[in-house]
């Protein structure tokens, strides 16, 4: 244990000021754990108070737990530092209070800084050309713009909309939740399957390693031979929902509500968000008492369908909004034709960093349950480098075909709208249930 | 205030870390300096975070080699267990004693029995030094692994059924890197100190490159870390860190013949493997973008 506590170190006017700023970084969102004050208070009596530089530093080790917070933490340590070096200098000068406090201890090699009130000098050290190693330190202390796609839809399907009138969802032709239970029964079974390298009891093969333990306490006699098997895990999903006008007037909405309504029912943890020009979070209405409920709660929540679609822009505000969204476990579903009006750069770029942090990016597409779909449009397009699949996404049955590609092909194998074989596929053109 | 471990490293100045990371070509900006002396004079975990490449695991290293002991490296993946991080017993070993009957009253599962795995052998080092335990890519790792790994982090002991609490004499020192893809505990943040590792800045990376591969020549390195700057602006599914570009300049450093200090356009082309890792990511950089990182190589030579 160390011997004196922080409140040995540092005075009560550093403490305070410190206690204020943690509650100020608390109450601007920032993710402050509950020891972090004491921890911070002995960073301070290590590091000193004289150097800016390393107070900035050692708070930041000592209070944030991740980097999105620093934004935060730079903009109130500006008027800590002010408030802790005015109600030092009140109290003594800098110079005295070093001088005088043998548990503000100077760090050796003062760094340059501009900013610093006044430069240490580390008079312990201060004649040694270079520093110690380590090791010897540790002796002496030791004890918008395409049209490819709308050319292949059929004529009834909407076109593509640069700028699309917004309107209010309502809820019509919902599908045969029946139909759609078994579909995403399917997919769900497909995607847990994908799951990684975890193994639980089971009948794929032999667990030598439990197989020798068990055995141990029958002199060496395995009388039975324990089996095991990939463990099946949990699917945890982002869903990214593209509302705008082309989308929803080439697929079924109650279809698409209730996809979500299985998703957040059935898988560990989803999360939902509608997108045109802008991106907003619609986890909680999605989870009303029915799928009527649900597109009530949306419009009554104001969630407009309909309007342009700025893709990269919506998953920036993704990225910036709520990173947390997607780790290594999450399938992130992007339901959108496509067709942007947006910076593809920005679609490159926010996708480029989707793909590197999610487990599976899986893009499914209301135009391409046409049979002579190409993903030409140039949303798309510039999209495809970075997903691991292109599907349609129209009815049950493409939850279905999607379902079967994956249990059958796995995400690496040849997947996607390319290769879907339905017999139907070829003949039926799809039309617009928005009437 | 819960009670903190003691630590070995009160009396460690930030010149000694400095001098520690130059004598290993490790080139560290103050903040890395300074927050790594925290964690060694408070006794604490230090949390790495940062994209693949930016030198976390290497900071690990260059502690290890500086304090002149061992290094060791728990390498986190889907699936770890306790059994292959903490311990494990040796069942052949024990099968063979029942079968002899040497012993009727000696257990088996004793010292003689026991299999030490990264983290109770790093509890249980016995050297002059502590050991550094690099606990690696722990996003990687399952939750419940993580539970494990707070007893070992907060108290640095660890509870063995058999043979009772196995506490560190000497607590090692403990880097935990993530390349952030998902979320840590809050449990296991709190334990530690933080530090996020930016990718490096060109003028940081001509350094590195200066000292990891002295043999390349000063603008030559210069041209490379400009290009790989370049490149990390496309929208790369794997975009290079920082040992990608030292892989690459060892490359060039090996193929050149001539002493120009120039880069050919084919020269570029035939060693952009060293960068690039995804197919996806080659067939990106096509004739205009290969014009572009020539431009960004003539500019950073035009002006150094």
């Amino acid at each position: 244990m160390s011997e004196r506590s922080d409140s040995d170190d540092v005075g009560e006017h550093v403490r305070t000021e410190l206690i204020q700023f943690v509650r100020a970084l608390r109450r601007d969102g920032a993710a402050v754990p509950a020891n972090a004050a004491p921890t911070a208070a002995r960073a301070l009596a290590a590091v000193g108070l004289e150097n800016r530089r390393r107070v900035r530093t050692a708070l930041r080790a000592s209070l944030l737990t991740d980097s999105a917070d620093f934004e935060t933490f730079d903009r109130l340590f500006e008027a800590f530092w002010r408030r802790l070096t005015a109600g030092l200098e009140d109290e003594r000068s800098l110079s005295s209070l070093a001088a005088e406090s043998d548990g503000l201890a100077p760090l050796g090699e003062p760094a340059v800084d501009e900013n610093a009130p006044g430069e240490s000098t580390d008079s312990d050290h201060a004649g040694r050309a270079t520093g110690r190693s380590l090791a010897e330190s540790f002796a002496t202390a030791a004890p918008a713009d395409t049209d490819a796609d709308s050319d292949d839809t059929e004529a009834t399907a909407a076109l593509y909309s640069p700028s699309g009138v917004a309107s209010t969802v309502d809820g019509r032709a919902l599908t045969d939740a029946g139909d759609l239970s078994t579909a995403f029964r399917e997919l769900t079974r497909a995607l847990a399957g994908l799951q990684g390298r975890r193994f639980e009891p089971g009948s794929d093969r032999a667990a030598i390693r439990r197989a020798l333990r068990t055995s141990v306490s029958t002199g060496g006699t395995v009388l039975s031979l324990p089996k095991r098997e990939r463990q099946r895990t949990d699917v945890r999903a982002l869903v990214v929902v593209d509302v705008s006008q082309s989308v929803i007037d080439a697929v079924d909405r109650g279809f698409l509500i209730d996809v979500l309504r299985q998703a957040r029912r059935h898988w560990r943890d989803t999360r939902v968000f509608f997108f045109d020009e802008e991106l907003r979070e619609v986890t909680e209405a999605v989870d009303a008492p029915s799928s009527q409920a649900a597109i009530a709660a949306l419009e009554a929540a104001e969630t407009a369908w309909g309007g342009g679609t700025q893709i990269g822009g919506s998953l920036e505000g993704l990225r910036e909004r709520a990173p947390d969204a997607i780790d290594r476990r999450t399938v992130v579903f992007v339901i959108s034709d496509g067709l942007d009006r947006g910076d593809v750069g920005v679609l490159e770029r926010e996708l480029s960093w989707i793909a590197r942090r999610a487990k599976r990016v899986l893009w499914l597409n209301p135009l391409a349950a046409t049979a002579s779909y190409e993903p030409a449009a140039r949303g798309m397009a510039a999209a495809l480098p970075y997903i691991d699949g292109l599907f349609a996404f129209a009815d049950p049955s493409d939850v279905v075909e999607l379902a079967r590609q994956l249990r059958q092909q796995g995400v690496g194998g040849r997947i996607g709208y390319e290769f879907d074989t339905r017999e139907n596929r070829q003949t039926t053109t799809r039309t617009v249930t928005n009437t | 205030m819960e009670d903190e471990p003691t630590t070995a490293f009160a009396d460690v100045t930030e010149r000694d870390v400095h001098t520690a990371f130059e004598e290993q070509d490790y080139v560290a900006e103050d903040e890395i300096v300074t927050t790594v002396l925290l964690a060694l004079r408070l006794g604490k975990p230090l949390l790495v975070e940062g994209e693949p490449g930016a030198g976390k695991t290497e900071l690990a290293k260059v502690l290890a080699s500086s304090l002149g002991d061992e290094l060791i490296r728990l390498q986190c993946y889907e699936g770890l267990t306790a059994e292959h991080a903490l311990y494990e017993w040796n069942y052949t070993k024990q099968l063979l004693a029942v079968q002899s009957g040497a012993d009727p009253e000696a257990s088996v599962f004793s010292e003689d029995y026991l299999l030490e795995r990264p983290l109770l052998r790093a509890l249980r080092h016995d050297g002059d030094f502590p050991p550094v335990l690099l606990i690696d890519e722990i996003d990687r790792a399952d939750d419940e692994f993580e539970a494990l790994l707070l007893e070992v982090l907060s108290d640095f002991q660890v509870s063995v059924p058999e043979l009772g609490t196995v506490s560190a004499e000497r607590p090692p020192i403990v880097i935990v890197t993530s390349n952030r893809t998902r979320a840590l505990s809050d449990a296991l943040k709190r334990r530690c100190l933080y530090l996020h590792v930016e990718p490096p800045s060109v003028e940081k990376e001509t350094a590195i490159l200066c000292r990891k591969v002295p043999q390349l020549d000063g603008v030559v390195a210069t041209e490379l870390c400009a290009m790989a700057a370049r490149l990390r602006e496309e929208p790369l599914r794997k975009p290079p860190g920082a040992a990608e570009t030292i892989d690459w300049a060892r490359a060039i450093a090996t193929m050149r013949d001539d002493g120009d200090g120039t880069l050919s356009r084919e020269t570029l082309q035939n060693t952009l493997g060293c960068l690039l890792k995804e197919v996806e990511d080659v067939e990106r950089v096509d004739d205009d973008l290969l014009t572009d990182l020539l431009d960004a190589a003539e500019q950073a030579r035009a002006d150094p």
